[in-house]
């Protein structure tokens, strides 16, 4: 069953049609890989998706349940959790009070006295390699991404939208989020993810969709779009060698 | 962040570090020289810097939180005393006929000055639901000027209502608690002065316990360091603007009630701590509410220690030079501005 549908999204900046007429759907539990050349809207539909954007047209549909043009927060509670390309944690905060406020107001169904240990369970779930009480203003690039996870995940979402969670990362990093992800996947929460990390799209991603200025140009099982000639000259150059 | 610039502003903090506990320090220092010496003063510095404190911490969070320069916070002062005078006058009344009645005697001043901070409250979530939720639908453009000009404007309107509603005339009491002083290290403190102290030092605790402990307090520092993060986090920003203007107004209204025995209420009532309150925020660095508490103090010494030793006309003129020699090394503030990004947006 499909978890999220939209059909006909589009949003425009001024005269600049970032995302144009875009339409597809992921399906409950599946990894789903955004991908295409820097510029081509691809955080812009997210944000599209998680309400941080609103589109210009089109519907974006949660369980069948139309969110179209929903506020932030709102989608957030409804179980749409986002992580961000530079992440943005409250830096004058701890990492535990970060991921509490995830968690407290996030999840409409936690009870008070659950929020302290979710977000405890989470940082821990996520890896997470420093104590709970450093300031995120003193966190690195990859600590800051499964911190930006973690809060994400507090808030119990069933859909997660990721953007470009390994960009930056080492070799060895890549690894460690891959084998997360797989696991977020395994306790039955959908993943969008834009990425540029083309080895950890092959692995991961059930389907892909490639987005090229604005419009979907290709859709399909993840073999068969990295095979599609138009994706190729798009996105990947003539010459890229999978 | 990158790495040039870290290696840039990691010795600057350090030295500004330094600088304020140096002024920190000095502040400590004068106020021990002066509890030997003149202990009255350190009297006279707790009174009014806790006043200055409820006023300085509720200006530093609205402009924390929804990046709000309230030139309006003294109007709610003027709201405070309004309310304060006209709940405790009757109580007053009370008193004066049934002067045996001990209960009423202590307790009386209470209900006019909850009553304040309750109105106060309302007439701020009235504000941000009648100008700035619908400024903020149609623009986010120049936001802090506009709600500079916006509030400016709010400020003379209610002046001017109060003044033709109520009349240009001063309403006061001598005091609240009809009793003795109480004599402390050779210094007479009216019980007023010391209920005042108590009431702020109270309120300022637990204001800083609901922020740093509470799961709204979390919420509010969590907006007024990333608003559109805050959102994402499932944070509903209309609940938290509504409970930080509330917070904010009736902090300042509780203060115009407090100190009805020592401002009493007059249309231009308000201008006198709107300005201090400001110093205290510039001083302390825009939009830190700790900061802003601790600064009250200082800027409540630098009055008394003027008043004290130079004279009562220079009260505004000498802390206020201070205040600009302090912001002279220390552009930001004495502490820091824990809020970013203000002026990109």
């Amino acid at each position: 069953m499909a978890i999220l549908e939209i059909s006909g999204v589009t949003k425009r900046f001024g005269g600049l049609t970032a995302v144009d007429n875009v339409t597809f759907s992921v399906e409950a539990n599946e990894i789903f890989g955004l991908i295409g050349p820097n510029g081509a809207g691809k955080t812009t539909l997210l944000s599209c998706l998680a309400g941080d954007l609103r589109p210009n047209g089109g519907t974006v549909r949660l369980d069948g349940r139309d969110t179209t043009g929903l506020p932030a927060d709102r989608m957030c509670r409804l179980g749409v959790g986002r992580t961000f390309q530079i992440p943005r944690p409250f830096p004058h905060m701890s990492v535990f009070d970060n991921v509490v406020v995830a968690a407290a107001f996030g999840d409409p169904k936690i009870q008070r006295d659950q929020v302290a240990r979710r977000a405890l369970d989470m940082i821990e779930y996520v890896e997470f390699p420093r104590p709970v009480t450093t300031l995120a203003s003193h966190l690195n690039a990859a600590q800051l991404k499964r911190l930006d996870l973690a809060r994400a995940l507090a808030s119990g979402p069933r859909l997660l939208l990721l953007d470009e969670l390994a960009a930056g990362l080492t070799p060895g990093e890549l690894t460690s989020i891959a084998t997360l992800l797989r696991r977020i996947r395994g306790d039955g929460v959908t993943i969008v993810m834009v990425e540029h990390v083309m080895r950890l799209i092959m692995e991961l991603c059930d389907r892909l969709s490639v987005l090229h200025y604005g419009e979907l140009i290709a859709h399909g099982d993840a073999a068969t779009v990295a095979r599609d000639d138009l994706v190729r000259e798009a996105y990947l150059g003539q010459s890229y060698i999978l | 962040m990158t790495t040039a610039t870290n290696l840039r502003t990691v010795p600057l903090v350090r030295r500004y570090l330094t600088f304020t506990w140096l002024v920190l320090g000095l502040a400590v220092l004068i106020m021990i020289v002066a509890a030997i010496a003149q202990p009255s003063i350190v009297v006279d510095t707790l009174v009014t810097g806790g006043m200055w404190a409820l006023l300085a911490g509720g200006l530093a969070l609205i402009f924390g939180v929804m990046n709000i320069p309230n030139f309006a916070h003294g109007e709610l002062f003027l709201i405070g005393s309004l309310v304060g005078f006209t709940v405790f006058s009757p109580i007053q009344d009370a008193i004066l006929e049934n002067p045996d009645a001990a209960l009423l005697k202590v307790v009386g001043p209470f209900p006019g000055m909850i009553a304040a901070a309750l109105v106060g409250a309302a007439v701020g979530v009235g504000l941000e639901v009648l100008l700035f939720r619908p400024l903020r639908k149609r623009s986010r453009d120049q936001w802090v000027m506009n709600t500079f000009l916006l509030t400016a404007g709010v400020s003379v309107l209610l002046v001017n209502m109060d003044r033709l509603v109520i009349g240009n005339d001063f309403r006061g009491i001598t005091r609240y608690w009809d009793v003795p002083p109480i004599r402390l290290l050779d210094v007479s403190i009216s019980v007023d002065r010391a209920m005042v102290f108590i009431i702020a030092l109270i309120t300022i605790a637990l204001f800083s316990l609901f922020l740093q402990r509470t799961r709204v307090g979390r919420a509010m520092r969590a907006v007024a360091q990333d608003e559109a993060g805050a959102q994402m986090a499932g944070i509903d920003l209309k609940r938290i603007f509504m409970l930080t203007i509330g917070l904010s107004s009736g902090l300042a209204s509780l203060a115009g009630a407090a100190l009805l025995f020592m401002f009493p209420s007059y249309p231009d009532v308000g201008l006198q701590p709107l300005y201090l309150a400001w110093y205290v925020v510039i001083l302390a660095g825009l939009g830190n509410v700790q900061g802003a508490i601790a600064g009250a103090f200082i800027v409540s010494l630098l009055q008394t220690l003027t008043v004290f030793y130079v004279g009562v006309g220079w009260v505004d003129v000498l802390p206020t030079g201070f205040i600009i020699l302090i912001l002279l090394f220390k552009p930001s503030g004495l502490f820091g501005s824990a809020v970013k990004g203000i002026w990109e947006q």
